[in-house]
């Protein structure tokens, strides 16, 4: 394991939220978003992005937070896992930063009642506290069925 | 011869007797002859003063026909000033008090006028009376006066022929049928002497009565010049009092003038402060609407502004994007540079580098974006404040609008307000004029009112004077009337005289001796009657003259009239001007209440003691025409007196054929006597005969 990792900062409800930049795809502005019937809640729709078709997670949503509008801020992150492409709709993405393994603290676990178990970790960087987010868990857990994107080239 | 001595010596006697009969004969008729010849200078006096008084009264009658049309023309004068009275503002009390107190005074002034008018009349129409009793006293006396010449040239006939009786007489000695016969015609010759002088008895009794006439006139003409100076007195009293009612008239109305000019000079000065203050409310009005236009130019600029605000910021959000994306771009670029690994070390550099430039961008826009938010805030407030500020500037002009409006108002007001007091100033000024012509008026009349004090004096004496005058030809016509009385005595005598003679001639034809004596005292008592004769017209010429005297002050008694009547006529003119005066300060006073109502009451007052004295006026017209009328009665008793007088003419002439009669038969009786006498010549007795 390396020193350091690179991870995309993004906001959520004024909190710092943090996902290594290995599973993110790209990042995009949201342009358009299908709705798609019989949806779980926190599924806003479809996007384009790239000539391929992604899931929309309002990421608001998922984590229990009321729905916003969306602004010029509002950003697209699209992760893969396993073979599975989402786009996670954030409220805004703006940074790139290293952060060192031994800035990151394992999540506490009584945290698990709001977040679940989204959390791979808690980051200390310069006086911020960066929530680490566990991406294989926000796909898996909540058991909704949504389709599956194509996986990313390597 | 003895018998015949004796006869003659009564015959010489009796006419002896005769003679001294013919001495008191030509006595009394010197006397008639004095009374008679005054009498007529004296009515000649009269008439000429009679007509002179004529013309006077004509004159009076033309001068009161003038007062009356004056009169006219003042009613007509005062009508216009008790119309034009409401427009005098002044000093209320004194002015109105003043007023009045003229207004009474020129009523005491014209009721004293028309009492010494009234006067003038009485002494007017009593003069004329005198004149006209004069004139024809004097022109009586004038007839006798000839008569009595004509009577002394027949007495100096008479003696003549008597001379020439005596001479003859001496040696006449006729038959006593002849002598009886003469002394018969004598009787009845001596008879009709004594009618004819009872005649002139009772015509100079006549004479006596206009005399008295006259006398009573003067009297009373005396007593109505002595009226006539009291009222006199009276009326300068008067006048005295409307000059000094005058004098504090003047002085009011220069009080009052003084008060209009200072009320004009204040309109006038309030009239330039309203104009000032109304060109400065304009002014600011002006200066207001360039306030509201600036303020308006201003916000429209303003709005451009915040126009040009709206752009920059709509650039400012393309620019915010451009950085937006730029850093996703960046946020990719970083992203493949991680996944590969050692290769993307530089790319991820580049890509860092890039990002940081976004975020300087981003940062930038979010600056100007603040700034130009700022800026349209304050736009917004700008506008704002210059909307309100164009609503305050519109209110302000509405108010200055409504206060110049305000300020015309009071303009328009001061001018009204200034004619007014102008107008005021100006009926004061002419009020002052008519004030002083007032006061000079008056002062006219307490001048003119000292003279008719003065020549009311004189007329009072010169009728004094008139009177003493017409007494004495009382007396004198007293004189004459006794005169004719003692004179139908003595013809009585004579008749008896005559008829003892008639009874005596009998015996006469013996006494002719005598009647040579007789004769020669026959003549001297012609010479007596003929002295007697020259002393009767020397008292007529005496008469003559006191008629003259009479006539004299009763010329200047008419004189004395007229003046006062002119002086009259004066003094209702001067009273007219005054009138005419106050009636021009009343039209101009103005809008005193008090003042008006007084002014008022003195103008009825004033109006009606015009018409007073239009009435009198009139009467005076009457009366004048009535004294005319009264003269030529008078005209009328002077000719009768005239008439009289030639009856007594006659009555002398008839005299005088008696005496001539006489004479003849006296002739006859001598003739006879005379032969008679050549045989005895008569004893020569003398007798101082009554001259």
């Amino acid at each position: 394991m390396a020193t350091s990792e690179p991870y995309i900062l993004f906001e959520l409800v004024g909190t710092p939220y943090a996902v290594p930049s290995s599973v993110v795809q790209r990042m995009e502005m949201i342009e358009h978003v299908t709705p798609v019937p019989n949806a779980p809640s926190y599924v806003d729709g479809l996007v384009f992005s790239r000539g391929r078709v992604v899931p929309a997670v309002n990421l608001r949503r998922r984590f229990g937070f009321s729905a916003a509008e969306y602004d010029a801020k509002t950003r697209l992150i699209v992760v893969t896992h396993e073979q599975r492409t989402v786009g996670l709709i954030v409220d805004s993405a703006r940074e790139f930063m290293t952060i060192p393994v031994d800035a990151i603290q394992p999540p506490p676990e009584g945290l698990a009642g709001t977040s679940g178990n989204y959390l791979s970790g808690i980051a200390r960087v310069a006086d911020r506290v960066i929530l680490i987010l566990d991406v294989a868990e926000v796909l898996n857990h909540g058991g909704g069925q949504f389709p599956t994107g194509e996986d990313p080239k390597a | 011869m003895a018998t015949e001595s004796a006869d003659v010596g009564r015959l010489r006697e009796e006419t002896e007797g005769v003679t001294v009969a013919a001495d008191e004969l030509a006595r009394i008729a010197g006397q008639v002859l004095s009374g008679t010849k005054a009498q007529a200078e004296e009515l000649e006096g009269a008439t000429s003063t009679a007509n002179e008084s004529a013309a006077a009264l004509t004159e009076t009658a033309r001068q009161a026909a003038a007062v009356a049309g004056s009169m006219e023309e003042l009613a007509s004068s005062i009508n216009e000033m008790a119309a034009s009275i409401e427009q005098v503002n002044s000093n209320t009390v004194q002015f109105n008090v003043g007023l009045t107190e003229t207004a009474a005074a020129i009523e005491e002034t014209a009721a004293s006028i028309q009492a010494v008018t009234s006067k003038t009349q009485e002494m007017a129409t009593s003069a004329i009376e005198v004149r006209g009793a004069v004139v024809e006293v004097a022109a009586s006396i004038k007839g006798v006066s000839e008569d009595t010449t004509s009577l002394a040239t027949a007495v100096e006939e008479s003696a003549t022929a008597v001379e020439e009786m005596a001479r003859s007489i001496q040696g006449v000695a006729k038959n006593a049928d002849e002598l009886t016969t003469a002394a018969e015609n004598a009787a009845s010759a001596i008879n009709q002497m004594a009618s004819s002088t009872e005649q002139m008895a009772a015509t100079a009794e006549g004479l006596s009565t206009e005399v008295e006439g006259v006398a009573t006139g003067i009297e009373q003409v005396a007593r109505s010049a002595a009226v006539v100076a009291q009222s006199a007195d009276k009326i300068t009293d008067a006048a005295n009092g409307a000059a000094s009612s005058a004098t504090q008239l003047d002085r009011s109305i220069h009080a009052v003038a003084g008060l209009a000019k200072q009320a004009d000079e204040t309109t006038r000065r309030v009239a330039r402060d309203a104009e000032e203050g109304g060109a400065a409310v304009q002014k600011s009005i002006q200066g207001l609407g360039r306030v509201r236009d600036s303020m308006t130019q201003s916000a429209s600029l303003i709005k451009e502004m915040g126009k040009r605000a709206g752009e920059i910021g709509g650039i400012v959000s393309t620019i915010n994007m451009i950085a937006e994306r730029t850093n996703l771009l960046s946020l990719n670029a970083s992203i493949e540079a991680a996944r590969a690994g050692e290769a993307g070390r530089g790319f991820a550099v580049v890509a860092e580098e890039i990002r940081n430039l976004a975020n300087r961008a981003a940062q930038a826009t979010a600056d100007v974006a603040s700034i130009v938010r700022g800026l349209q805030e304050a736009v917004q407030e700008v506008v704002a404040a210059s909307n309100e500020g164009a609503k305050v500037a519109h209110e302000s002009s509405q108010l200055a609008e409504s206060g110049m409006a305000g300020l015309k108002k009071i303009l328009g007001g001061l001018q009204d307000t200034s004619q007014v007091v102008g107008q005021i100033a100006r009926a004061s000024d002419e009020q002052l004029r008519a004030g002083q012509h007032v006061v000079e008026a008056i002062g006219t009349t307490a001048a003119q009112s000292r003279q008719v004090a003065t020549a009311s004096a004189e007329q009072t004496k010169a009728a004094q004077g008139i009177a003493q005058s017409t007494g004495q030809m009382r007396k004198i016509a007293r004189q004459v009337a006794q005169a004719m009385g003692e004179q139908g005595r003595a013809a009585r005598d004579i008749i008896k005289s005559g008829q003892t003679t008639r009874t005596l001639a009998q015996h006469v034809r013996n006494a002719t001796g005598e009647q040579a004596a007789g004769a020669s005292q026959i003549t001297q008592a012609l010479t007596s009657m003929r002295r007697g004769a020259a002393n009767t017209a020397q008292a007529v010429a005496e008469q003559s003259k006191a008629a003259d005297g009479v006539a004299q002050e009763a010329d200047r008694m008419a004189r004395l009239i007229g003046d006062v009547a002119k002086a009259m006529n004066e003094q209702s003119v001067a009273s007219n001007q005054v009138a005419k005066a106050l009636g021009d300060m009343r039209r101009q006073s103005g809008q005193v209440s008090q003042a008006i109502a007084e002014q008022n009451r003195a103008t009825k007052d004033m109006t009606s003691a015009a018409d007073h004295i239009s009435k009198q006026m009139a009467l005076i017209t009457r009366a004048n025409r009535e004294h005319t009328i009264a003269a030529e009665s008078i005209l009328k008793s002077l000719s009768e007196i005239r008439g009289v007088t030639e009856r007594n003419n006659q009555s002398m002439q008839e005299s005088r054929r008696s005496i001539d009669g006489l004479r003849e038969r006296t002739e006859t009786l001598v003739a006879i006597a005379g032969r008679l006498g050549r045989v005895n010549p008569p004893p020569r007795p003398r007798r101082g005969g009554k001259q």
